[in-house]
């Protein structure tokens, strides 16, 4: 293979070879470019028959909305999934790192992963970074031994507990569980609960906002119900504010606009090299 | 020289030292756009701070006379001590003159009021709307220490720098064929004002619950709401 | 704009703003702790057990970074247990308490926690060791430790007497750590407790309620 294009290949793991030189434009007063952060609420429960998570859908960087529909609940195993607040790159990766090693886990015992294993990984990933990895997880499974909430927060603590929250809108939706939770729920009642404690982060923290996921995990089935809810739907503007053709301006003689159709415009910038012979091969 | 080491300094549970901040955003946006003989403004009725809403029935319009509104978003408790101060000095000069002030009076006693407090500053961004002394529609924008700048339109308030744009294009035939540049009817710039505060709500936080739209024109001043986003 | 007052919930580590204490009697210990887990004003765990178990017959009480002393439990539990399958002996309270105390003292500028290590062995019966904040390690019969206990060494103090036997040291400790509960703004919930003796450890749960009862009944 050609080395001229494949010279910046990283290494596996982190590159911490900009922290110097970052922490000096930071004391020089450079402003630390932000991060899309889902201010978030996400929730899970143990019913009678297994799990159920919950998330809201919406991302932002600082007071701006980034993502009106994106999605918190990560799939982990076949038996165990994972809700995410804090920063979004974070919950992502983490959550894609571990179901990995949970997967070769799998191959490699020949059996169903329990999710006190995940636990393990999760806390032991984000203890080692400190709490510098901002996820804020809610995870939940079911497995051989039973049903399984599990908190675990950014500097690697955990906590089993039977109804958990987390992110900015975990006030809001824990009120609802500590008034109306109880033990051996039936499905449709927890998917309700869970429904009411993420509509409550959704309307009253406005880290959180648009639709509600849900993902039900039993002992050997799951429904992830992508947008379970439309808890908003998009405000409809009376205007029309398509552009007639010619709207803008032409600056200048028309004459110098040239239309150059592809092949020809591939020519001119990689000469008589056809567009297969770029492809990268064996 | 042996440099001391100074011994660790371990993080204790308990009492931790907070700043004084005498400022606090609570967010809101506000719509202004003048035309020949009425002028339009608009602001949502969301109050909130940091990641909590205070209330989502926060009228944010303030009616100074028959012919003035003023539109203030920011600090809300420096929005209500301007507001006030600028009734009482409203007041007593209706005392001293025997006449309500013009919109143009107004709006420079507004940029002296807030000049005074030049270094502790009202924390707020104000639009000022209403017709001129010639019933002209007019829009007022200022910056917090009371730079005072004439337009026909202006967004203000958490999604200004959103709306703004909206209004250059829209209103101000910015970016388009200027022999087009549209001449805005007063439907028109009702309904780009609502568009565009329903379009503001679906990316700012700080902006939503409903937006109060206040229609000045010589018969008087109509106001009618309509609904945004909750989330 | 600036989320400072976001009740601590994001920047704030989680820390077990705690109450925990151990009693030696004669054949075995005493532990009790409070359930309260929080991360600034935030609750985030009102039903937490920190007597967290190293062996069937060790345990430890975590105070301070709920991520730091989980680690280090975890850490010295597996340890403990390596030693077991490799020796067939159970493992001494003392070497317990000592490799806690090593991870605790070598590592004392990055960690937060105060930990007490009490359990029984055939070799020295039941004991109490302490590791406060710096790594230092200290037998004790009596020990209290979290942001809680200040608010009870003179109870502590003025009601411990040597040679209590079981049932008095748990009432002791229920006492103070219900004390501690009423004073302390980051310690609450339930008392738990444990005896750890040769049969290994029976648990117990104190509702702090006028009653006793997990819910005041007409309430």
């Amino acid at each position: 293979m050609n080395m001229e294009l494949v010279r910046n290949v990283p290494k596996g793991g982190f590159n911490f070879d900009n922290c110097k030189r970052n922490e000096m434009l930071l004391s020089s007063g450079f402003q630390h470019p932000k991060t899309v952060k889902t201010g978030t609420t996400i929730a899970g429960i143990i019913f009678k028959d297994g799990v159920i998570l919950g998330a809201d859908t919406r991302a932002t960087e600082g007071p701006i909305v980034s993502d009106k529909n994106c999605s918190k609940i990560h799939y982990l195993a076949k038996n165990m999934y994972c809700c995410g607040a804090g920063t979004a790159a974070d919950t992502e990766m983490t959550t894609d790192l571990i179901a990995s090693q949970l997967e070769m886990h799998r191959l490699n015992t020949g059996r169903q992963v329990p999710v006190v294993a995940a636990n393990t990984l999760l806390k032991q990933f984000l203890f080692r970074y400190q709490g510098h990895i901002s996820a804020a997880l809610v995870l939940g499974g079911v497995d051989k031994t039973g049903s399984y909430i599990y908190c675990i927060h950014p500097h690697g603590s955990t906590d089993k507990l039977p109804y958990a929250t987390m992110g900015s809108g975990s006030l809001a939706a824990m009120s609802v569980f500590e008034s109306r939770w109880k033990p051996d729920m039936t499905e449709e009642e927890g998917k309700l609960l869970v429904r009411d404690a993420i509509a409550a982060g959704v309307f009253n923290d406005l880290g959180s906002g648009s639709n509600i996921d849900l993902c039900v995990i039993r002992k050997d089935s799951v429904d992830y119900l992508r947008n379970y809810e439309l808890a908003n739907l998009k405000g409809k503007r009376h205007g029309d504010y398509r552009f007639k053709p010619g709207t803008t301006e032409l600056v200048g003689k028309e004459e110098i606009i040239e239309v150059v159709p592809f092949e020809a415009f591939h020519k001119k910038l990689y000469g008589d090299e056809t567009a297969e012979a770029m492809e990268v091969g064996a | 020289m042996h440099k001391i080491q100074s011994f660790p300094e371990y993080q204790v549970p308990g009492a931790q030292h907070q700043d004084f901040s005498p400022y606090e955003s609570n967010g809101g946006s506000i719509v202004a756009i003048a035309g020949e003989d009425y002028v339009v403004i608009a602001a949502d009725t969301r109050l909130s701070s940091g990641y909590t809403i205070h209330t989502r029935k926060q009228n944010k319009l303030f009616q100074l006379s028959e012919k003035t509104v003023l539109g203030s978003t920011g600090c809300w408790c420096d929005t209500l001590a301007l507001t006030s101060l600028v009734n009482a000095r409203m007041q007593m000069y209706e005392h001293l003159h025997l006449k309500t002030m013009s919109t143009e009076a107004v709006a420079q006693m507004l940029s002296i009021l807030m000049y005074n407090r030049r270094f502790f500053p009202y924390y707020v961004s104000n639009v000022l709307a209403g017709l001129d002394s010639e019933g002209k529609g007019v829009v007022y924008s200022y910056d917090p220490i009371g730079h005072c700048e004439r337009t026909t339109y202006r967004a203000g308030g958490s999604a200004g720098t959103l709306l703004q744009p909206v209004l250059d294009n829209q209103i101000g035939g910015k970016d388009r064929d200027v022999k087009n540049k549209p001449k805005v009817p007063l439907e028109k710039a009702k309904e780009v004002a609502k568009d565009a505060f329903i379009s503001a709500a679906e990316r700012d936080i700080y902006t939503g619950d409903s937006v109060i739209l206040k229609v000045i024109t010589k018969d008087g001043i109509t106001e009618e709401e309509v609904q945004l986003r909750k989330d | 704009m600036d989320f400072s007052q976001d009740y601590g919930i994001h920047d704030n580590a989680v820390s077990t703003g705690t109450t925990i204490m151990a009693v030696e009697f004669d054949g075995g210990v005493v532990i009790g702790a409070d359930s309260r887990t929080s991360t600034g004003l935030f609750v985030a765990n009102r039903v937490t057990d920190k007597l967290t178990r190293i062996t069937d017959k060790i345990y430890c009480c975590r105070s301070g970074s709920a991520a730091d002393t989980q680690a280090i439990a975890d850490i010295v539990a597996y340890s403990l247990n390596y030693h077991e399958n490799q020796t067939g002996q159970d493992p001494l309270v003392a070497e317990a308490a000592s490799e806690f105390r090593n991870y605790c003292y070598n590592y004392r500028d990055s960690l937060l926690a105060g930990i007490i290590v009490a359990g029984w062995d055939k070799r020295n019966g039941g004991q109490v060791y302490s590791i406060p904040l710096g790594g230092m390690l200290k037998r004790e019969s009596v020990t209290i430790g979290g942001s809680g206990s200040s608010y009870i060494y003179g109870y502590v103090r003025e009601a411990y007497r040597p040679q209590m036997n079981k049932e008095d040291c748990v009432a002791f400790v229920v006492k103070a750590v219900k004390h501690a509960i009423y004073h302390d703004g980051s310690s609450g919930g339930v008392v738990r407790i444990g005896i750890i003796t040769e049969d290994g450890i029976e648990r117990r749960v104190f509702f702090n309620t006028e009653s006793g009862n997990p819910v005041e009944i007409g309430n």
